[in-house]
């Protein structure tokens, strides 16, 4: 047997990245900013997504993508806040989107009638930290019914991320939640992160959440 | 799952090198595994000998090797130069 050895020395995610290059390129040639969504399963990312739909639906031209294991459920509650496309990835057991997913995607959106482009990613803290699918921000949301050592416990979502949603705190009074600290927990993480604490549920905080968005929409520029 | 996800784009790494008629003759996979790179060791381990031992693969085993840091590479293939040629 005559064995040869192949020098390689080529990064695994070379590909999804350059694919991502080519989907913030596209994304940039439109001015569309895009946030992907990232959190744990039932953190709230698709109501918040559907409040913001409803209330900013006029003012800012919104459409999204959904990533799900199995259904396209939250695509189809999205659809009833929206007349704009809201394209459902059924990732058929993947835990995660990949910037393949999101390019094909954007080729069923008329990206010259689009300001902000969400994508919500599979629910999962590990995988979706990993894949960038080119967008312009992560942004992570936990919830006051989880853990305030989230941001400990998967700290590499927190360090990719650029925003954090702080979502349910209509139920902190029922909670043993300490605020204080998951704040401080996710700043040792990245002290740059940005936070904004909500209830999708009641409206509370959504008016800092809508000023965020019309912030990153205003500066028209990606942020990442 | 995500390990998964790794281990069949690693797959395709190799495929790009040595093409689909190569593949069969693959003795090892090299893989470079840094250890701040949220993927578990052993579980990509464990995907990638599932893969590597079924068609279009044959015999190929996986060689990670721990690093320090956050990239994950392939490093370098073995293949067995002995097989048929047309």
């Amino acid at each position: 047997m005559t064995v040869r050895r192949i020098e390689v020395r080529e990064r695994v995610m070379e590909r999804n990245d350059a694919l991502a290059g080519d989907v913030r390129r596209r994304l940039g040639e439109h001015d569309v900013v895009a946030l992907n969504l990232v959190s744990s399963p039932g953190a709230g990312k698709t109501l918040l997504l559907e409040r913001t739909l409803r209330d900013l639906g006029t003012e800012v031209r919104m459409a999204v993508v959904t990533g799900d294991v199995q259904t396209q459920n939250d695509a189809d509650r999205l659809a009833r806040w929206t007349d704009r496309v809201v394209h459902a990835v059924v990732t058929g057991g993947a835990c995660h989107l990949d910037a393949r997913q999101v390019g094909a995607a954007l080729d069923d959106l008329d990206l010259d009638t689009i300001d902000l482009l969400f994508v919500e990613n599979v629910g999962n803290l590990v995988c979706p930290a990993s894949w960038d699918v080119g967008e312009s921000a992560k942004v992570v949301v936990f919830s006051v019914t989880e853990g305030e050592d989230k941001p400990l416990k998967y700290p590499k979502m927190f360090q990719v991320a650029k925003f954090a949603v702080l979502n349910k705190v209509d139920l902190l009074p029922h909670v043993p939640f300490d605020v204080d600290k998951a704040l401080e927990y996710a700043h040792r993480v990245n002290p740059d992160l940005r936070f904004v604490q909500t209830s999708a549920s009641t409206g509370e905080g959504l008016d800092d959440w809508y000023g965020l968005l019309r912030s990153l929409v205003n500066a028209g520029a990606l942020v990442r | 799952m995500h390990e998964l996800s790794l281990a069949m784009e690693i797959c395709r790494i190799a495929e790009a090198h040595v093409g689909p008629e190569g593949l069969p003759w693959l003795l090892e996979v090299g893989v470079e595994v840094g250890v701040d790179g949220s993927v578990e060791p052993d579980s990509l381990e464990f995907c990638l000998e599932a893969l590597l031992s079924r068609p279009p693969f044959g015999r190929a085993r996986p060689v990670l090797d721990a690093r320090v840091g956050g990239e994950l590479r392939v490093t370098y293939l073995e293949i067995d130069d002995d097989r048929p040629t047309h």
